[in-house]
Formats: C-alpha cells, sequence, structure tokens
C-alpha cells in the first residue's frame, strides 16, 4: 500500500475500528448488560427487512433518543413517528438476527446520511448494535424463532443504475486535468466555425443549385460542401482556356523542357445529390508538392465558394473525364433527391450516371477551397478499387478506369527526336504477382504506355529511370487489351492508404521475375524470353566501344593531353580501366518459335557466353564460323522490335530488367 | 426500490465535495465507504492513490475506463453502466450479487471524485478494438 495513501488510512482506521467492535461485543457478552452509557444510542423498532448485496436494511421507528443528542428538529421528528432506514453488515445481521418488531439499540459511534431526494435518513456504521429484548416471553420466542430460519426479501441491484457524482448544476465534464494528453477535435459538420471569411450565408451542399441560380458570372457569397474523391493534375493547355489571347493557337504546343512543368491541380469533387464537378485549381510550379496534396486532401470535404464555370461539358465530348466519374458510380452514400427527406432503402445501383460535369475554375489571384483537412475521410469518398493485374486484364468493355499496384521491370521511352523527354510517350512493363504466379494463357508481364497528358512528378520520372520500383497506378485506363495512363491517372510511389484492396495482394514480388518466352504469340513492342542456337551472325553490325567504368558513359573522348588515354567528361576524370562494350546481331534458332528467324542485338555485359565468341571474332579477326555456330545462348531478356509474317521474322533487342 | 444505490452514490457525493472543498477525505466517510463496500474499499483506494484509473474518450464522446489492476492486468469498466471485465465482478456482482461494485468500478468512481483519473484520448476504432478484445477474452 502506498505510504500515507488513503488506502494505508483507511486499513488503520479498520483496524481501531474492528477492534473497538470485538471489545465491545465481549464486554456485551461478559457484562451481560447493557452498556450504562445511554448518551447517542438509537433506539429503534424493526418494522421491515430486505437484502440488497450484503447489506440488510431494515425500516425502523425510532423509538426515542437519548436526551443528551436530543435536538429541536429531533423532537419534531419523534413525534410524527419518524421512520429510518437502518444499515447492517453481514456479520453485525447475523450476530443480531433481526426480525419485525424486534428493537434494536444502536450504539455510537453510528452516521446519518440523508439522501438527496429521500425523506427517509439512513444510519450506517452500526456495527455495535444490540437486540434488547423486553420480556420474558420474547426470550422465549426468541429461542424458537432461533431455530425457524426467517426468510428475507433480496433486493437485485440493477446494473444500469450508475452513480451520478456531480450536482445537476455542474457540467458534465471534469476540468482537464494536467495529465491529459492532446485531445482530438469533434468530427460533425462545425462548418460555422471554418467559413470562409467572405462567405457570411449557410453552407449548401448542391453544386446544380448554385450553378443555376447564379449562372456563369461566379458567385462569391454561397458556399458549397463538397467531397474530394479525386485529386490530379492536368497539362494546362489553351483549350481550357476561356478565352483567347491575342494570336496563341487553341492547340496544345509542347512546352521545351526549360519552363516549369505548366500543369494545374485539379479535384474532382461530388456533392451530396451525387453531382460531379472537376475544380482547377491554381497552377504549381513543380509537381514535388502534388503527391502532398493528394495524400493531404483525397477523400476529405471541403467548402468552395466564388467558383466560375469555365464550361459544362457533357459524355461524348469528355470521355476521360466521365471514365472517371463512371468508376465512382454507383455512390456509396444514396444521394440526396431534391425535396425528399433522406430515403436509405433506396437503391443506388439502379441509378444512371451522370451525364453531364461542370467544370469550374477559381477566380485569379484568391483561393475559395478550405479543405478540412483535420477532420475524417468523408463517408461519401470512394477509394479506388485496387485490383491485381489478372483480374484488370479479363474486365470486358473498353474505357474503364482500374487502379493497380505493380513492380516496373523495364521502360521504354518513344523515339520521337523532336519531342522534348518530358513530353514523350513511355512504354512499362509491368507485373505483380497474380501475373508472375500463373500458368499458362496468362502473361506475365503487362505493357502500360504513359501519354504525355499523364503529369509525372520529377520524383515519378526518376524512379522509373532509376531502377526496379513498386508503383501504383491510379486510375489508369483499359481498353482494348491495353492500359494506358492518361489524363488524370495519377502514378505514386506509396502504397495507397486507403483502398478498396479487392483480393489485390499489395506485397513485394518474391523470386526473380520471368517473362513469357517468345512464341508464336508474341507481338512487338512486348518484352519477352528467349533461348536458342547461334545459326548466324551479321558481322556487319558488330563493334564495340570503350565505356567509361565509373558511370558507363558510352562517349568517351581523346584526352587532349595524351591521346593515348581516355576522357570521361561526365566524370570528369580519365578513364585508366575503360569497360569494353560489344555489340552484335545474331540470328538464333528458337525451339518456341521455330518457323521464324530470330535475329537479336545482343550486349556484351550480359551475355558472358557471347562474349567469348566477340573477342574471338573480333580481335583474331580470323575466324571459323562453325566455332561460333551451334552454341547456346541462354535465357535472354529481349524487348521485340518487330514482328513480321513476311519474311516470318522477330527483331529482338538484348535488355537490361530494372 | 433499493436503498444501497442511493446511499452509495450519496457517500461518493460527499467524498467528493469533502474533497473538492479541502482535498481531504474525512476519516468517517472512509469508514463509510468500508461499511458500504465491505472488503472492496481499501483495494479501491489503494487503485486510486496508484492512480490506476484511466479514462479513455474517442472523437464522438464515448468513455471508457480502465484500471490496471494489482496483478498488472488491464480491467475495462463502462461509464453507462456497472459492468467490469475483472472475474471478481463476474463472481461478486454478477452471479452473487453480493456487491454493487468491484474494487475497479468503485476505484472508478473514487478517481472521479478525487480528480485522480488520467484522462487519454483515443481513436474510434481503437475504442472498439478494447470493448471487442474484451469480447474475444470471454468467448
Amino acid at each position: 500500500l502506498c505510504r500515507g495513501g488513503l488506502a494505508e488510512r483507511l486499513c488503520r482506521l479498520q483496524n481501531r475500528e474492528r477492534s473497538a467492535i470485538s471489545f465491545w461485543r465481549h464486554q456485551c457478552i461478559s457484562d451481560d448488560k447493557t452498556p450504562s452509557d445511554k448518551s447517542g444510542v438509537l433506539i429503534v423498532k424493526i418494522l421491515e427487512i430486505f437484502e440488497e448485496c450484503t447489506i440488510q436494511v431494515a425500516i425502523c421507528q425510532q423509538l426515542e433518543q437519548s436526551p443528551v443528542t436530543l435536538s429541536p428538529e429531533d423532537a419534531v421528528i419523534n413525534a410524527e413517528e419518524p421512520i429510518l432506514k437502518v444499515l447492517f453488515t453481514r456479520e453485525t445481521a447475523a450476530h443480531l438476527k433481526s426480525r419485525p418488531q424486534d428493537v434494536i439499540h444502536i450504539y455510537p459511534p453510528w452516521q446519518k446520511l440523508l439522501l438527496q431526494n429521500a425523506d427517509v435518513p439512513v444510519i450506517m456504521n452500526t456495527y455495535f448494535s444490540q437486540k434488547v429484548l423486553l420480556s420474558e416471553h420474547s426470550e422465549a420466542r426468541e429461542k424458537t424463532y432461533g431455530l425457524t430460519k426467517m426468510l428475507i426479501r433480496k433486493n437485485i441491484i440493477s446494473l444500469a443504475q450508475t452513480f451520478r457524482l456531480d450536482d445537476l448544476d455542474d457540467k458534465l465534464h471534469q476540468e482537464p486535468s494536467d495529465n491529459q494528453v492532446a485531445c482530438v477535435s469533434q468530427i460533425h459538420n462545425n462548418s460555422d466555425s471554418k467559413q470562409h471569411p467572405l462567405a457570411l450565408n449557410a453552407v449548401n451542399d448542391s453544386l446544380l443549385e448554385m450553378v443555376e441560380s447564379q449562372g456563369a458570372v461566379g458567385w462569391r457569397e454561397v458556399q458549397v460542401r463538397v467531397v474530394i474523391q479525386r485529386v490530379y493534375c492536368l497539362p494546362a493547355r489553351e483549350g481550357y482556356r476561356s478565352h483567347t489571347q491575342g494570336n496563341k493557337p487553341l492547340c496544345a504546343t509542347p512546352v521545351t523542357n526549360s519552363d516549369p512543368p505548366n500543369v494545374r491541380l485539379c479535384l474532382l469533387v461530388q456533392d451530396a445529390y451525387g453531382m460531379f464537378s472537376e475544380v482547377q485549381l491554381q497552377s504549381l510550379s513543380s509537381t514535388d508538392d502534388f503527391e502532398q496534396y493528394c495524400r493531404r486532401w483525397e477523400g476529405k470535404s471541403c467548402c468552395l465558394a466564388g467558383m466560375k464555370i469555365l464550361q459544362r461539358t457533357t459524355r461524348g465530348r469528355a470521355l476521360g473525364l466521365f471514365s472517371l466519374i463512371d468508376s465512382l458510380w454507383p455512390p456509396v452514400v444514396p444521394p440526396k433527391v431534391p425535396g425528399q427527406s433522406q430515403d436509405s432503402e433506396m437503391m443506388t445501383t439502379n441509378l444512371p450516371p451522370p451525364s453531364f460535369c461542370y467544370i469550374l475554375t477559381v477566380q485569379s489571384g484568391e483561393i475559395h477551397v478550405e479543405v478540412d483537412e483535420e477532420e475524417q475521410i468523408s463517408n461519401l469518398y470512394q477509394p479506388p478499387a485496387v485490383h491485381g493485374l489478372k483480374e484488370i486484364l479479363r474486365v470486358d468493355g473498353c474505357n474503364k478506369r482500374c487502379s493497380f499496384w505493380a513492380q516496373v521491370l523495364y521502360r521504354r521511352l518513344q523515339t520521337k527526336h523532336n519531342v522534348p523527354i518530358d513530353q514523350r510517350d513511355i512504354l512499362l512493363f509491368v507485373t505483380d504477382s497474380t501475373l508472375q504466379n500463373m500458368g499458362h494463357g496468362i502473361p506475365k508481364v503487362v505493357a502500360v504506355s504513359v501519354s504525355a497528358s499523364c503529369v509525372l512528378s520529377k520524383e515519378i520520372r526518376e524512379a522509373l529511370s532509376a531502377g526496379s520500383r513498386l508503383v501504383f497506378f491510379k486510375d489508369a485506363l483499359w481498353g482494348n487489351g491495353r492500359i494506358i495512363c492518361v489524363e488524370r491517372t495519377v502514378l505514386l510511389l506509396q502504397k495507397p492508404l486507403l483502398c478498396l484492396a479487392a483480393g489485390a495482394d499489395l506485397s513485394e514480388l518474391t523470386g526473380p521475375v520471368r517473362l513469357d518466352e517468345l512464341d508464336s504469340t508474341t507481338q512487338a513492342n512486348s518484352v519477352c524470353a528467349l533461348r536458342g542456337t547461334v545459326v548466324g551472325v551479321n558481322e556487319s553490325t558488330a563493334f564495340s566501344w570503350p565505356t567509361c567504368d565509373r558511370c558507363g558513359n558510352g562517349k568517351l573522348e581523346l584526352c587532349p593531353q595524351d591521346r593515348e588515354l581516355l576522357y570521361c567528361n561526365q566524370c570528369s576524370e580519365v578513364v585508366t580501366t575503360p569497360v569494353l562494350k560489344m555489340q552484335l546481331e545474331v540470328f538464333l534458332s528458337c525451339p518456341s518459335r521455330s518457323q521464324s528467324t530470330v535475329k537479336v542485338k545482343v550486349w556484351h555485359e550480359i551475355s558472358i557466353a557471347l562474349f567469348v565468341l566477340l573477342t574471338t571474332l573480333l580481335f583474331l579477326q580470323t575466324y571459323e564460323v562453325q566455332s561460333v555456330l551451334g552454341k547456346e545462348v541462354g535465357l535472354l531478356n529481349c524487348y521485340v522490335h518487330s514482328v513480321t509474317s513476311h519474311p516470318n521474322c522477330v527483331v529482338l533487342e538484348e535488355i537490361v530488367l530494372l | 426500490n433499493s436503498t444501497l444505490p442511493a446511499v452509495a452514490e450519496e457517500l461518493l457525493r460527499e467524498i467528493r465535495k469533502a474533497f473538492q472543498e479541502r482535498s481531504h477525505v474525512p476519516d468517517d466517510l472512509l469508514l463509510g465507504l468500508k461499511f458500504i463496500f465491505g472488503p472492496s474499499a481499501v483495494p479501491a483506494l489503494d487503485l486510486v492513490d496508484q492512480r490506476s484509473v484511466t479514462r479513455l474518450r474517442s472523437p464522438s464522446g464515448r468513455t471508457l475506463y480502465q484500471v490496471l489492476g494489482s496483478s498488472g492486468k488491464l480491467y475495462t469498466c463502462y461509464s453507462s453502466c456497472h459492468f467490469c471485465t475483472c472475474p471478481a465482478f463476474g463472481f461478486s456482482v454478477l452471479q452473487k450479487s453480493e456487491s454493487l461494485l468491484c474494487k475497479h468500478i468503485l476505484a472508478v468512481y473514487l478517481s472521479q471524485a478525487m480528480g485522480a483519473c488520467q484522462e487519454l484520448s483515443v481513436s474510434e476504432e481503437q475504442l472498439t478494438n478494447i470493448l471487442l478484445a474484451e469480447e474475444e477474452d470471454e468467448g
């Protein structure tokens, strides 16, 4: 027990009390008479007894009180036959063996407790109690009573009855004490405190009402409460502006690499009635912040004010936008119907998806979007449904938005040279565990085409070129057997925090990645693995060149000081031990595609076996073709450049997977 | 109509009032605790001395109490009714109806009365998990 604590105190008090009780009882027995000191003795006659827990409750009539303690109030009470509730502990009750009509003397120290809403006082601490036998007959009666057991009613106490310690006037909760940990703010709509300073009216919840009532002029006074379903970036195109600027053409013009990426942060929002709107916010100077916006804003509620309507677009004119809207339909919560009260029984599956959507923008110079970042995710939010690639490939129809988490194996840039690098289409080859572990009929790797209109952050671009990364593709488009990343598709490096993982496996791939083997179904612009035998060598394509052993730079120069040495201008150092790279086209006979001529451009660094061959070929200048022919070439990973049927030829290039 | 709960409540209110006014609980109230709650009184006060009671609150306003027992086990007491996950509650209160409360619930009330509750804010999910965990233990 704690030194000086309450428990220790009570222990001491209790021990003292127990000694006093046993001493008093002993005294009663040994003296066989009631103690002489009558002051403060309570004399009661028992009217009724019942039990509650182990306490015996006796409804008693107070007979008289010792003159010493008599007070004016007591005198009044006495005259009206005062009723008392006397409590006895189990032990005292067993000792007393009281019955109705018994008279009990209760010696001090007893306690009187007055209850709040009851008139009858309660007497406690009745350890020093003694039954008084009034007559000879009583004694005899007592003995017979002692033989028969009296049934005492036991009240069962309800557990629902809790104790209210504070007064009705007090607040329900105590003041926060010093050891209180950080308090979380309430989550319900407290829009009153967060209203935009300009907006004085109540927050509305219908986008359509706002649009129709205010017109295209723009509104400042009213706020609309919506949920942010998606956050993405769109390339800023002239076509989205509401007016032309001088002689600038309306079509998209490629932006040179030196300018900051011209992208606008956009939100796809939905109101309580199910209507969508795309809100174009400010231009982002860099896409680095984008992932932050995405994580902090997506799924939260926000208030829009002072929006300007850019256009009202329809399904036919904005296929990309509506494919995203379709993926969010039907809504998770039945949308409200204007004029009707909320009916939770309403079926949402039969509601047709929206056929129009307003594109809004902010008035220049002011931000009119207040996002409740601290609040919880709105229950209207529909996170992206993440599926395994195998499931996605099986989906029917086209222009369906899909989300998946996959490992990027190989990246290939489009080869148009007049287009800057960040404007070029990228071809990614990805896989996940649903494809890798499957049997025949399902490709092991799938190609994802990233168009220039899909805005990639600098972080993603670097990650894609650096190494094999797991990437989350949010709202990519699937159709006609291809997955493409277009406008409104977002590539993220972080695993989705909130998503409907419908059977998707977000775990890492275990074991080495395998590609499909080259066969009759292999198509151009895909990746595959092959094995075969060398049947021919295209000598005219053979060449070798030195590369920097530090950075791999293939464009080494002759050192100005010493023309015998090589210099790497990327490392700004002399290359003393260059790595020799060789390239050669070989013709293989592949049993998996035996009818075709397979021409593979191979690199020395990967195929060690071929390096030996090539060295022999190139340095000795004389060779026997026979020594090369017939050599087995192991499983090579290749990119398929072209597949032609007449002549039946497959041209590939050996690749390194990321 | 029951008497004991009203008595217990009044006693606890007196303790609270005495503590608020004088930061001290008089002897007669402590003995009153002993009289009404019997053997639970001293252990309950010990739990209060050790600051073993924590009130958990979730954003929706739901509360729950957790009491660190002498054995090191954490027991959960409900706010809306008298319930505790300790075995003594199941036995003495529910089965035998011998006690109004177990020592943990009494400790909760005493901690409330003397401002000795630790306060902790938790998420809805955490609160739910604590409640569900109790279910699993008993299941």
